[in-house]
């Protein structure tokens, strides 16, 4: 299967990088996401994301106080992306691996098509078994 | 700040989690991950002396699909965790749990109490209940809860 067929293209919901951690949570929990895309002040910068497992991992083990942590200290910046449409589920497997991610952007060119989770490889497989066995 | 007072206990799921035999494949587990919107099984253990193992969508795609095996021919045993990351100490604050997650590098730690499965965390869970405890003190100040 090809990352095309496997990608997630809904909207992403997106933070400001001012915004503080609590604010991301409330968000996350209010939009039922487990992943905020981490909007760029200038053209110059690059995105970021920020994830369930960066909050848990970052202020909340370390005990801080998450209303005064800024996203920017804990997000994960820049994004790990691929540009290659027709590459192997594998192929992006292995990338998810490599990098340590479990979102990973996608662009086609210099548009932004979506981001592909590790669900969404899951799927795949669970599909691509279905549909070749019978 | 008010998740000080928060304990594992309140936190900790204790529904039933989904198991997975140890010969099944890794196939059944994906379909039975994404049936039951849970992506964690735990895989039981043979006899008393056997430790309790657990398999995750990250196990699935690191050691199946990106190594490019057939999911249909790979069994539970060869990609499961084993044993597992536990705690044991139910009124533990929110932030150690949050911290033995991150040391230990895992998403999903089970919870024993006094030898008996009692039920697991996720990370998902320490952000409800942190959520949960924001949107309460708020609650109590009188303050109108504004989302963002």
């Amino acid at each position: 299967m090809e990352l095309r067929d496997i990608i997630n293209s809904g909207k992403p919901v997106r933070i400001s990088p001012d915004a503080t951690v609590g604010d991301a949570l409330v968000s996350m929990m209010e939009n039922k996401t487990d992943y905020l895309l981490v909007d760029r002040k200038t053209p110059n910068d690059a995105y970021g994301i920020l994830t369930r497992w960066d909050i848990v991992s970052g202020p909340v083990a370390h005990g801080e106080d998450l209303t005064a942590v800024s996203v920017l200290d804990c997000a994960r910046k820049p994004l790990v992306v691929l540009n290659n449409l027709s590459l192997d589920e594998r192929r992006v497997a292995r990338k998810m691996d490599a990098e340590n991610a479990s979102k990973i952007a996608v662009f086609d060119k210099e548009d932004f098509v979506g981001f592909v989770s590790d669900i969404d490889i899951l799927k795949a497989i669970s599909k691509a078994a279905k549909g070749g066995a019978r | 700040m008010t998740h000080e007072e928060l304990s594992l206990r309140s936190i900790v799921k204790t529904f039933e989690f989904p198991t997975i035999g140890q010969d099944a494949t890794a196939l059944e587990a994906v379909d039975k991950m994404l049936e039951k919107g849970c992506y964690s099984l735990l895989v039981p253990r043979r006899d008393r002396s056997d430790a309790y193992g657990i398999v995750t969508k990250k196990d699935i795609v690191t050691k199946v699909v990106a190594e490019g095996l057939d999911p249909a021919k790979v069994t539970i045993k060869e990609i499961m965790s084993k044993p597992l990351v536990i705690l044991t100490n139910l009124s533990l604050e929110l932030r150690w749990v949050a911290k033995a997650m991150a040391d230990s590098g895992v998403s999903t730690i089970v919870v024993f109490d006094k030898g008996d499965f009692y039920g697991f965390v996720t990370e998902k869970c320490i952000l409800e209940g942190m959520y949960n405890a924001m949107r309460r003190a708020r609650l109590e100040q009188g303050v109108e809860f504004v989302s963002c």
